[in-house]
């Protein structure tokens, strides 16, 4: 019973780092009905900023923390100003190219300024524990859990309580409606990407927390936030969350259980048990547990 | 036997009733024009005999055959072909392969024989082309075949539209709004157009439009919708002096 | 019409001169080239013009050089069987994955086909005595009848080494890949394709049957990138699971991008640029990491990755659109000095 209880608490670690890398895809795709292919690499970006203030610089961790979210907040906007504005109206897939694009350089940048090998993440937490009954729990996954709800509770007061929030709702459903209306889109927009890379860089930074590394392929591990989002369906913040902790919990159930009980389905099969169950719940509902069809015109 | 026997049909978006309880037949030579005020439900009619739309209730039967269980893809090949009030043409493709487009329900030919284009697919091309340029030559085209939609102004476009309906060589034509926003001289051309199909070939035409002129002329009977309820249905001189139907678009106006 | 026979001709008789004319490091940089421009035409099939975006091209590359290997390197068959081979059930894959994504549209079809990169490389991983596992295969050189690549051939007094070989037949299943791209674009199925791509309910209500346009532009794509993946298998003489990666696919998806999608000289353009831009970064450094710690590999990825965002807001028809904007100037300015009177 212990092993389940362990293995459900890391799920739920887990879950919670994919709950946070997914807001950062929500909050963009809320606004502007895009998904950011880039989202991984700002959250790269963001764990090695911290890193490097922390390891090289001797920040303390917590104002290392404010900075690099500042940093990657402040990216995210430069990407957004520089390169998306000019695209405004274009088809969702040219502006998703626009973000792979940002992704393939910044892929190419981080390991340059920062090395591609792996450094320490510069959490204050390293391997310390706690003990509750039989269970052992991380420090850096008990940290991780509370930041994901904090993050969660504050996109939610955001949503509903600020006249952003709204905008925001409004610019999503109906851009032309939304101008008409005196919705300032771009500068929701901005504010949309601004919020992207903050989660981004609070995504990164508890991404980078287990294993105790930051290197440049924490990017790629945050496309495993993909089926969360899917799960929850992209337009829904709760969505997001509740997709990232199943995703976590499957993920960590799959490593302990399958080895044992599917040997067949191969080895480390718990890596692609995200994308399966996606797969399987998109055949069912093509739009997520949580997601709504968009209206189609003709 | 009836081109179209529409049946109680019904059309419920949750508690919106965008049709309700609408019957009404067409003959196999007939044109039936459909009117009413913005919102009435006549497109959502449209999309319900095209089957892009489930009917919540009632049903629609085609030379009798029930179409309940086709899907859009079918309705070409059983002879139904549609204009769409946003236009349905596809800019980046020339006038000429929009026109094809619609004949793609006739031609048949699998991936393989496109992609090796034997003489036989190569002569089966020709003569499909030739077709569709007779259809654009018919509504006056034939010089702009080869030019890519996107360039045309809106009153040609809608012609590229009737063109390519022409082509499916239907049996049944559903024309959604083939006037809007066009000049004076344009309607009266497309009016033309229209008289000339029909004397041309059999076949049975649902018009839906905006502008009365236009039904007046073309319509053999008329049916009216009013927030989705039919409010009346016959000749055009009938429907014209009924009171309902004369406070609906006074509402309307007003 | 008389310009673009030329045009053909033009680029045909470069292409089979230019062995000549290059060392062994370029030669097989135009050997990659070749190969990437088949995969890249297959993914043009679907993405740009049937509009459905993938990003699991490289699973059916992966596809294909396991195929090639399978009966070229472990059953020892002629090349003639297992080319063909390869893009055939690469294409029935691709068109039995097809249908999970008929359901999806745009942005969850792109996800989904993410998926399959991962799934594919786990699949990948586990069947050992196909890929090797972890630790990778060995692939062998073409080979038809009892003649192989491996040693080269002398013929007419002129002598073509392996990489001559793999060029010329590279060239050949390239351009016989353009051809059957041009025909099926000019024939129904394309035009089919491309009113998927610009209005799916158009589509069908004008009688295209929408599920059946995108499952044959889902094969016809796997069916090339297994071509394209066979011949890179062989090529490279080895491979791992993890190459099949999502970075490869995202390369094929910025060739059609920046090359000109829905265009069929596009895809070769882009991959000539993809393919031969860090090759010549690499070429120029001497391999040396430039200024600092920025390795060739790098410096290319990020002049890439700004040559697409740059492409797709100044130019989103990619190379071919800025010829053709091109050519139209010199027209313009031809007509121009021909009637001085500005007509």
């Amino acid at each position: 019973m212990s092993t389940f209880l362990e293995l459900l608490f890391a799920g739920i670690a887990l879950g919670a780092v994919y709950a946070l890398v997914a807001l950062g895809f929500t909050v963009v795709f809320r606004a502007s009905r895009v998904i950011n292919f880039a989202q991984g690499e700002l959250l790269a970006l963001g764990a090695f900023v911290v890193s490097w203030l922390v390891i090289d610089i001797h920040v303390p961790f917590w104002l290392a923390f404010v900075v690099g979210a500042a940093g990657t907040g402040l990216a995210a906007f430069i990407f957004q100003q520089g390169v998306l504005r000019f695209a405004l109206g274009r088809p969702d897939f040219t502006i998703v190219m626009l973000t792979l694009g940002l992704a393939t350089v910044l892929q190419a940048v981080l390991p340059t300024l920062f090395g591609s090998t792996g450094r320490a993440n510069g959490d204050p937490w390293g391997g310390t524990s706690v003990r509750a009954g039989d269970v052992a729990l991380a420090w850096v996954q008990v940290w991780t859990i509370v930041a994901a709800l904090l993050v969660l509770a504050a996109f939610w007061v955001f949503n509903n309580h600020s006249k952003y929030g709204l905008a925001m709702r409004s610019a999503a459903s109906d851009p032309e409606a939304a101008l008409a209306v005196g919705v300032p889109l771009r500068r929701v927009y901005a504010t949309a990407w601004v919020l992207a890379g903050v989660v981004a860089c609070i995504g990164g930074v508890f991404l980078g927390g287990y294993p105790n590394t930051v290197d440049p392929n924490i990017g790629n591990t945050a496309l495993l936030a993909f089926p969360a989002i899917i799960l929850g369906g992209i337009d829904s913040t709760t969505g997001a969350v509740v997709g990232g902790f199943l995703i976590g919990i499957v993920e960590e159930l799959t490593a302990g259980y399958q080895p044992q009980y599917a040997s067949w389905l191969g080895s480390n099969f718990y890596l692609v048990a995200p994308y399966v169950l996606m797969i399987i719940v998109l055949l069912i509902r093509p739009y997520g547990l949580f997601g709504s069809r968009p209206a189609e015109r003709l | 036997m009836n081109a179209l026997e529409v049946r109680s049909l019904t059309l419920r978006f949750g508690a919106v009733a965008a049709l309700s309880d609408v019957s009404f037949e067409v003959g196999p030579a007939e044109l039936f024009a459909v009117i009413g005020p913005n919102g009435a439900g006549k497109t959502s009619l449209f999309n319900l005999l095209t089957r892009v739309y489930e009917p919540t209730a009632g049903s629609v039967a085609y030379f009798g055959d029930d179409m309940a269980r086709w899907r859009p893809h079918h309705l070409a090949g059983r002879g139904i072909a549609r204009t769409f009030q946003n236009l349905g043409l596809f800019p980046y493709m020339s006038v000429l392969d929009n026109v094809l487009v619609g004949r793609g329900h006739l031609m048949r030919q699998g991936v393989v024989r496109a992609g090796l284009r034997p003489p036989g697919t190569r002569a089966a091309e020709h003569r499909h082309a030739a077709a569709a340029r007779d259809a654009l030559d018919f509504v006056g085209l034939s010089k702009v075949a080869a030019m890519p939609v996107a360039v045309l102004p809106y009153g040609l476009r809608k012609r590229v539209e009737l063109a390519r309906a022409l082509a499916m060589e239907p049996k049944l034509l559903l024309l959604d709004e083939p006037v809007a926003g066009m000049s004076r001289a344009e309607r009266s051309e497309v009016v033309d157009l229209i008289t000339a199909i029909r004397k041309d070939r059999e076949m049975a035409i649902i018009l839906v439009e905006h502008d009365m002129g236009v039904v007046m002329s073309l319509a053999e009977r008329v049916l009216v919708l009013d927030f989705g309820k039919p409010i009346a249905l016959g000749t055009p001189a009938v429907v014209q002096r009924d009171p309902q139907v004369i406070a609906a678009y006074l509402g309307e106006v007003a | 019409m008389k310009t673009r026979v030329i045009v053909i001709a033009v680029a045909l008789a470069v292409a089979l001169v230019l062995p000549f004319l290059l060392d062994a490091y370029w030669l097989s940089t135009f050997v990659f080239v070749l190969i990437a421009a088949i995969g890249a035409l297959g993914l043009d099939v679907l993405t740009g013009r049937t509009g459905q975006i993938s990003l699991g091209h490289a699973f059916f590359l992966g596809v294909g050089a396991y195929v090639g290997g399978f009966i070229g390197a472990d059953h020892g068959f002629t090349a003639a069987l297992w080319i063909p081979a390869a893009g055939i059930i690469a294409g029935l894959l691709g068109v039995i994955v097809g249908p999970t994504a008929l359901r999806l549209r745009g942005l969850y079809l792109a996800i989904v086909t993410i998926g399959l990169i991962y799934i594919g490389q786990h699949i990948f991983v586990n069947v050992t005595a196909l890929t090797g596992g972890p630790g990778g295969r060995a692939f062998v050189d073409p080979a038809f009848g009892g003649f192989t690549f491996t040693g080269g051939l002398d013929v007419a007094g002129l002598s073509f080494d392996r990489n001559g070989l793999f060029y010329y037949l590279a060239l050949l299943l390239l351009v016989l890949a353009m051809v059957f791209v041009h025909n099926l674009a000019r024939s129904s199925v394309g035009r089919a394709m491309t009113a998927v791509r610009d209005g799916e309910l158009a589509a069908a209500v004008l009688g295209v049957n929408v599920a059946r346009t995108k499952v044959a532009a889902f094969g016809i794509s796997a069916g090339l990138a297994g071509v394209a993946g066979a011949l890179y298998g062989s090529f490279l003489t080895f491979a791992v699971p993890t190459d099949w990666n999502l970075a490869l696919s995202i390369e094929y998806v910025v060739m059609i991008v920046v090359g000109g999608m829905a265009t069929l000289w596009g895809p070769v353009l882009g991959a000539l640029f993809v393919i031969g831009l860090p090759a010549l970064l690499q070429q120029v450094s001497g391999s040396q990491p430039f200024f600092g710690a920025l390795q060739p590999a790098d410096a290319a990825a990020i002049v890439y990755g700004v040559i697409l965002i740059v492409f797709l807001l100044l130019e989103p028809r990619g190379v071919v659109g800025l010829v053709e904007r091109v050519i139209h100037l010199i027209k313009r300015n031809r007509q121009m000095s021909l009637e001085p009177s500005g007509g």
